[in-house]
């Protein structure tokens, strides 16, 4: 199942990128984020609870951030497991120079399993954007809170 | 007595079974009983590194936790019966739980029993499994390439069996005038009874004797695995099918989970019940079908056909279940050449593992398949040499003068008239007349389509001999016992059966009629292997072929005996008797006569018995049929194709079926109609999806398109009846026509009126997308 969203931010693709890697924002801003540790560099350990749809119940897997290139891209992996099944993901984040400021691009190759795929295959698309525009929206809010207007 | 044999009598079984008071396996309730219920593979493929099960232990309520390994050793490996001979086929072990290796989604893997079904689930979720993904294979012809994953140990490039019939040289096709080659695709299906599957077993450490109840079709089959599965010898084990809410083949199988039930019953020492959740059933419970089926047609331009050559490639799924190798080989290969003369056939059948659920017999198995292809390839050499589908049909039918007939692949067919059913559907609709209709509705940019379908089938399985030559571990035969009790009312005991075709009905008119007792004081009873001698069950159109001569003969046997008794009363000699009315009348002597009330009577008392006749009346047959039954007829179905969205609407369907005489006319008819819709299902609408991953993505209704009432015109059925010489009713089978028919016509249908368009064939299932983007491409060609 392939994935793409594109977030608008009013901010400069350097600040966006400054956020998007800090590790104290992105436990904010994770949608139902229990637990985000680093446990070696660019690898989290997370727990993320969850509830749309037939994506319901606590997730927990690795979050690994490679490929970086600042402040143009980088590359995001996770693998989760919780009672409805599995998720494996793979995305390419892209942080593009726009009139507004920035505009991000993500591209998403996600594989699920078990109660996922048989009942939730269907939907799991506009769940997986959902869930990710909440993430950017709150990452969003953590820059406009934080940066003088 | 009135003539009770072709009545239309309501089906007995109903009201019970319409006022909520059916019996069913979940319905079971036993002091102590504990619930089971088997975690899942969520992959396709993988290694198990390891199981953690502490967590789930300890939930209040759970009673035991075993996986693949505890069992290990402890119990047989889940067999399958049908070993296809001459085909090198491979038998790769299927564990009731999985060892260290999962092949598909929904393989089990451990198992929890609590005291409820609420813990049992709760539980179940905290087992902690570690896997190691392994690259699964999901599309048969892939999984023969090198180089693809590979399922099991000795099972290179994943051929379970390769098996051949009949030889038709390449220059047949070579020098043939015409030739039609076509690859039809025939898409996995997932049967969906109304009742899921379930077991519960009750063990008896006193005795060692253990009863199974459980969704089957075929309880004897299951006592004979189940024995050997479970180490518990037959005289020690009971099966017993209360109540089945509909099988239409995936209830013949043995599963790992009615073995599981029992192995954990009498480990526990507690009885215990598993039922399966529809979601379970999507992924665990047989799917059907899955066949790739290349086709060869040759014949000359005036519309003689010459030879059939087919290559079928069939997905058997992870492991070979019960009657699987016999699905896409005997079942479907023999009859491939249908009910036209065709000279030369053959048939190559190729049967793949691969990480998906197991596959086989499903309503129908093997001959809606063999139709399927058949009757579209009738349709594509009229269409290439400009013949009308009729006329091709009328000139290669089989006919009445020709019968028996022996078909290219060493069949006989019993006996048919294929021109009077043809003609008979002909005269519910109006050929001529639709042809004109359809031309001017082209010119108004409306796309009427007419299909036939003018089969015949294989059923009534069927004489044991060929069952053994054909590989299948066990015999075809039926039992009946008719015991006529000292009232006069009557048990029937049948080995067939029977789980919502009407046989509670019908098999007592068969015994109405024969002794001359009225429907109401018979009783039918099936499914218990305690009460029953034994029984190869319900499934193949058999039951009524069958079993049903079995009851015949059986009736004929009391009345043998009865008849001395009444003789020796009456004071005269055997012939000088008739049986009429339910009485034995002295011929020229009108009231001279003894009721068969009367006689059974005597027969209990035994007061006065003829020299050498011993008390009591009943009766045994063990009958083996001379051959199979060949069930034919035609189906028309008209429809239109919206040339805006592609959607299909169905508008008149007639089916004329022949299935020999009619014992019921209602029941019948209703087998019909279950049978259209199950087939034109298939036609339209469903079909299993995997993704690349092995995961289903069709698991639920909401995703797999159950056909509804409300998608279908009303009916027009119709039967004649040519009465098949091979068994003492001449009945054939009725349970499977509709399936194997209405596929083919639809599909016909369909791509008739899509002919403006150039389409000369579609994929099944034909979704209004399919339908639309095969018009767009037509369009943008034109």
């Amino acid at each position: 199942m392939r994935i793409e969203v594109r977030h608008p931010f009013s901010t400069s693709r350097k600040v966006v990128w400054k956020f998007l890697q800090d590790e104290e924002v992105l436990r904010r801003s994770l949608p139902g984020c229990r637990k985000l540790e680093e446990v070696s560099e660019g690898v989290y350990s997370a727990e993320l609870g969850l509830n749309v749809g037939p994506v319901k119940g606590m997730f927990t897997g690795e979050v690994k951030l490679s490929e970086l290139r600042e402040p143009e891209s980088y590359r995001l992996t996770m693998s989760g497991k919780g009672k409805p099944g599995e998720i494996r993901g793979d995305a390419r984040i892209r942080l593009e120079e726009a009139e507004e400021g920035t505009v991000l691009i993500c591209n998403a190759e996600a594989h699920v399993t078990g109660v996922l795929a048989s009942v939730g295959q269907r939907v799991m698309g506009s769940v997986a954007k959902l869930i990710l525009s909440q993430f950017f929206k709150a990452v969003e809010k953590e820059i406009r809170h934080s940066t003088p207007k | 007595m009135p003539n009770v044999f072709g009545t239309p009598l309501k089906r007995r079984e109903d009201p019970r079974l319409i006022t909520g008071k059916g019996n069913f396996t979940d319905d079971i309730q036993l002091p102590g009983m504990l619930y089971m219920a088997v975690l899942r593979s969520p992959h396709a493929h993988a290694r198990i590194k390891r199981i953690d099960v502490s967590a789930a232990r300890q939930v209040p309520g759970v009673v035991a936790v075993y996986t693949g390994k505890d069992l290990e050793g402890k119990m047989g490996t889940i067999p399958t019966a049908w070993l296809v001979p001459d085909s090198d086929i491979k038998t790769p072990p299927h564990h009731a739980l999985a060892v260290d290796q999962v092949r598909y989604v929904g393989d089990g893997i451990a198992l929890v029993v609590a005291e409820d079904r609420y813990t049992v689930r709760d539980a179940l979720e905290l087992i902690d499994v570690e896997y190691e993904e392994l690259p699964p294979v999901v599309n048969q012809e892939e999984a023969m390439k090198d180089g693809a994953p590979q399922l099991h140990e000795g099972v290179p490039n994943n051929i379970a069996f390769h098996w051949k019939a009949g030889e038709v040289p390449d220059e047949v096709f070579d020098r043939a005038e015409v030739v039609i080659r076509r690859r039809f695709y025939q898409q996995r299906l997932i049967p969906n009874p109304m009742e899921t599957r379930a077991a519960v077993a009750q063990y008896n450490p006193s005795s060692g004797e253990m009863t199974i109840w459980c969704t089957s079709q075929n309880p004897h089959i299951h006592r004979f695995i189940l024995s050997g599965v479970l180490g518990i010898p037959e005289t020690k084990l009971q099966v017993v099918a209360p109540d089945v809410g509909g099988g239409f083949g995936c209830k013949i199988a043995v599963y790992p989970d009615e073995a599981l039930v029992g192995y954990v019953a009498r480990d526990l020492r507690r009885p215990v019940k598993w039922t399966e959740d529809r979601r379970e059933h999507f992924t665990t419970t047989t799917h059907g079908r899955d066949m790739i089926l290349d086709v060869e047609l040759a014949g000359k331009r005036d519309g003689t056909l010459t030879a059939l050559r087919i290559k079928n490639t069939a997905n058997l799924g992870a492991y070979l279940s019960t009657a699987a190798p016999g699905v896409p080989t005997i079942l479907f290969g023999l009859i491939a050449p249908g009910p036209y003369k065709i000279p030369k056939a053959a048939v190559e059948v190729i049967g793949v593992l691969t990480n998906t659920t197991p596959t086989d017999a499903y309503r129908g198995a093997g001959r809606p398949e063999a139709t399927y292809q058949i009757e579209r390839m009738i349709d594509l050499f009229a269409d290439e040499i400009g013949m009308d589908p009729l006329e091709i049909r009328r000139k290669n039918l089989i006919r009445e003068d020709e019968f028996p007939f022996d078909n290219a692949l060493g069949l006989q067919y019993d006996s048919g008239n294929y021109h009077r059913a043809l003609n008979k559907a002909l005269e519910m609709i109006n050929y001529d007349q639709f042809r004109k209709e359809q031309e001017e509705a082209r010119k108004k940019g409306r796309y009427l389509g007419i299909g036939f379908s003018t089969y015949v089938e294989i059923c009534g399985l069927g004489p044991s001999k060929v069952a053994g030559a054909v590989g299948f571990q066990g015999g075809l035969w039926e039992s009946a016992t008719v015991r006529v009790h000292p009232s006069g009312k009557i048990s029937v005991f049948t080995g067939a059966s029977p789980h919502g075709q009407g046989e509670e009905t019908t098999f007592a008119q068969i015994v109405s009629q024969k002794l001359g007792v009225p429907v109401e004081d018979i009783e039918i009873v099936h499914g218990d292997t305690n009460r029953i001698s034994m029984g190869w069950g319900t499934y193949g159109s058999r039951t009524t072929p069958v079993g049903g001569s079995a009851i015949a003969i059986a009736c004929d046997r009391v009345l043998e005996k009865a008849k001395k008794i009444a003789a020796h009363a009456l004071e005269v000699s055997e012939s000088d008797l008739d049986f009429e009315d339910g009485a034995f009348q002295v011929q020229g002597v009108p009231g001279k006569k003894i009721t068969f009330q009367e006689v059974t009577l005597q027969a209990y008392l035994a007061w006065n018995l003829p020299e050498g006749v011993e008390p009591s009346l009943e009766a045994q047959s063990f009958y083996d049929p001379a051959n199979f039954v060949y069930p034919f007829g035609t189906h028309i179905c008209i429809l239109e194709v919206d040339g805006e969205t592609g959607e299909v609407k169905l508008k008149k369907y007639v089916a004329v079926d022949d299935p020999g005489p009619v014992i019921n006319p209602m029941v019948a008819e209703g087998q019909v109609h279950g049978g259209i819709v199950q087939g034109i299902g298939q036609a339209l609408w469903e079909g299993a999806v995997y993704d690349e991953n092995g995961q289903l993505i069709s698991g639920t209704f909401m995703d797999y398109a159950m056909p509804k009432a409300r998608f279908f015109p009303a009916f027009e059925t119709a039967f004649t009846e040519t009465p098949s010489p091979v068994n003492p009713l001449g009945v054939k089978g009725i349970g499977e026509t509709g399936t194997i028919a209405s596929t083919p016509a639809v599909v016909n249908a369909v791509v008739d009126a899509l002919k403006p368009f150039g389409v000369k064939d579609l994929d099944m299932p034909l979704t209004p997308e399919k339908v639309w983007k095969a018009m767009q491409k037509g369009r943008r060609e034109a």
